[in-house]
C-alpha cells in the first residue's frame, strides 16, 4: 500500500471527538438492539478525507473511545488502537466508491444471514424498507472474509448505489449519509428480515410495490428520533 | 489405569488457577447465552495427566469454585467435591481418545436436540460453521445417559476426529483445543442450529459447499474476540469466580 498523504485532523484532535462518540454509540446500539454478536463494525468517514474511523479488533458491544482506529482508504494506520479490523476494506472500498456515504455498518445479523442463503430475496414488506429496491437487497455471492481490497471492491460493486447488501453466509453491509442513518437502516433491515421470515411462514406477504415504496419514500422522515431512542435504551452502557 | 492423586496438582493450586477460572467462566457463559438449562457440564483436561476437572452435580449457571471435581479417566475421585456428574464418562472417554483436546462441553442445547431427532442434518450455512464439515456433525444414536465407559467410548467413536457430535434426543458434545475454542464452537453450533431451523422453513437453503468452507478456513481467525465479548455480557455473575 502507498504511504498515506492524509492531511486531516489527527486521531487525538478535538475535531474528531463527536465522530468518535457516534461510532462508539453506534456500535453499542447495534449490540443492544440484538443485531451484532461478538463481531461486526461501524465506521464513519473523516469529512473531505480519504480516511475513516472504525473500531479496532473488539466486539461492537465492547466498543470504547480508546478502541477506535483511524485508517486511510488504503488501510494505512493513522492513529488510535491497533490492530485494524481484518475487514477494513468493507468500509474503505464502499466509501471510495460512494462519495455520498458517510457511514458503513457491517454485521452478522441473523436475519441478513438467513436471507443470504435463501432462494428468495429480502424484500420490503413494511415501509421501513423504503430504502431498499422492490426486489430486495442485492447479495454479494462470494465466500471469504472481506480482507482484501479486491474483495472490498467486489462488495462495493454489488452494493452499487444502494443502501444495503447482504453477504452470502456472512451478514450484511449497510450505508448511510450519517452514522444515525446507517444505524437506523441496519436495525430496520433486521426488522424487515424478521418480518419477511414470519410472513413467509404464513405463505408469503403481499410485498410493497415500487409505487407504494415511492409513496412512502416521498414522506418526511425523522432522522434524529430513533437515534435518541436507541441512546436512551443504552442506559449505563452509553459509551461516549 | 488409575491416576495417583499425588501426581496431579490440586484444584486449588496456583498452577490450575487460570484453567479452573476459565472452566467456571465457560459454564456461566453457556448459561448466560442460553445454551444450557439446568443441565450440562464443561470439562477441562488436567495438563499432562490422565485426569480432568468438571462440575460436580450442579447446573452450569450456578457453578462456584467449591463445586469443582477432579477425576481420572477411570472415574476415580482425585480432588474437590465428591459427587461426580452422572455423565463424567463423556469427558473421560473423549479426552482419552483425543489427546489434542483441552476442553469438552456437554449441553442439552435446544438446537442440537432438534436436529438430533430430525431426518434433516444441521449443516453450515454461515461462516460461523467453518469448523464443521459441509455435511454437518454426526449424530450419536445411543439411548440413555452416558454414565458408563462403554457408552462414553461409543460417543467418542461417533465424534471421531470431529469438533462436535449431536446426541439423539439428548443434546451435544463439543470439543476444543482451548476452553475459548470450545465456547466459540458450542455457542456457534447453537446459532447454526437456530439459523438452519429458520432457513428450512423456507425450503432448501443454499448451504456452504466444502470449497466455500475452505475459503473461509483460509481467513484469519479471531480466537479471543468472542470470549472477551461473552465475558463482558456476564457482568454481575463474574463475582461467582471468587
Amino acid at each position: 500500500m502507498a504511504a498515506s498523504d492524509y492531511k486531516g485532523p489527527a486521531f487525538d484532535s478535538s475535531e474528531l471527538k463527536e465522530l468518535k462518540a457516534k461510532v462508539v454509540n453506534g456500535c453499542l446500539i447495534l449490540d443492544r438492539e440484538g443485531i451484532t454478536d461478538g463481531f461486526g463494525h461501524v465506521s464513519v468517514r473523516i469529512p473531505e478525507q480519504s480516511a475513516l474511523l472504525t473500531i479496532a479488533q473488539v466486539s461492537p458491544g465492547c466498543a470504547a473511545l480508546d478502541k477506535l482506529v483511524l485508517l486511510d482508504f488504503d488501510g494505512n494506520y493513522l492513529g488510535g488502537a491497533k490492530p485494524a479490523p481484518y475487514e477494513w476494506p468493507i468500509h474503505a472500498c464502499i466509501m471510495r466508491a460512494r462519495p455520498d456515504v458517510m457511514s458503513v455498518c457491517h454485521t452478522h445479523s441473523k436475519w441478513s444471514a438467513l436471507f443470504s442463503v435463501l432462494k428468495k430475496g429480502l424484500r420490503p414488506a413494511h415501509m421501513y424498507g423504503r430504502f431498499l429496491p422492490v426486489g430486495g437487497a442485492p447479495i454479494y455471492p462470494k465466500a471469504g472474509l472481506i480482507t482484501s481490497v479486491e474483495r472490498g471492491q467486489a462488495l462495493a460493486d454489488t452494493l452499487k448505489d444502494g443502501a444495503a447488501t447482504l453477504l452470502r453466509a456472512h451478514g450484511d453491509a449497510v450505508v448511510g449519509a450519517s452514522v444515525e442513518q446507517a444505524i437506523l437502516r441496519t436495525v430496520q433491515l433486521a426488522f424487515l428480515g424478521e418480518l419477511a421470515h414470519l410472513a413467509a411462514v404464513h405463505g408469503g406477504p403481499d410485498y410493497l410495490t415500487e409505487e407504494e415504496l415511492a409513496t412512502f419514500a416521498g414522506d418526511r422522515s425523522f432522522p434524529a428520533r430513533p437515534w435518541e431512542y436507541f441512546l436512551s435504551r443504552l442506559g449505563e452502557r452509553r459509551g461516549a | 489405569m488409575a491416576t495417583n492423586r499425588k501426581d496431579v496438582p490440586t484444584i486449588d493450586s496456583a498452577e490450575l488457577k487460570e484453567l479452573t477460572d476459565k472452566l467456571i467462566t465457560a459454564c456461566h457463559i453457556l448459561d448466560h447465552e442460553g445454551v444450557t438449562d439446568g443441565y450440562g457440564h464443561v470439562g477441562v483436561r488436567v495438563p499432562g495427566a490422565d485426569a480432568f476437572i468438571t462440575i460436580a452435580n450442579i447446573s452450569p449457571g450456578s457453578v462456584t469454585r467449591d463445586r469443582l471435581i477432579m477425576q481420572d479417566f477411570a472415574g476415580n475421585h482425585l480432588d474437590g467435591a465428591t459427587t461426580p456428574p452422572n455423565e463424567w464418562p463423556i469427558h473421560a472417554c473423549i479426552l482419552k481418545a483425543r489427546p489434542e483436546i483441552v476442553s469438552v462441553a456437554h449441553t442439552h442445547s435446544k438446537w442440537s436436540t432438534i436436529f438430533s431427532v430430525l431426518p434433516i442434518k444441521l449443516k453450515p450455512l454461515h461462516h460461523y460453521g467453518k469448523f464443521l464439515s459441509a455435511d454437518g456433525p454426526p449424530v450419536y444414536e445411543g439411548v440413555g445417559l452416558v454414565r458408563t465407559l462403554e457408552r462414553g467410548n461409543d460417543l467418542a467413536a461417533a465424534l471421531g476426529d470431529g469438533p462436535a457430535v449431536l446426541m439423539r434426543a439428548h443434546g451435544d458434545a463439543v470439543v476444543g483445543e482451548s476452553v475459548e475454542q470450545m465456547i466459540e464452537r458450542t455457542t456457534r453450533l447453537a446459532m447454526l442450529g437456530e439459523w438452519n431451523h429458520l432457513a428450512l422453513l423456507h425450503g432448501q437453503p443454499k448451504y456452504l459447499s466444502a470449497e466455500e468452507l475452505e475459503v473461509y478456513n483460509a481467513d484469519q481467525k479471531f480466537p479471543l474476540r468472542g470470549w472477551e465479548y461473552f465475558v463482558s455480557r456476564l457482568s454481575g455473575t463474574k463475582s461467582k469466580l471468587e
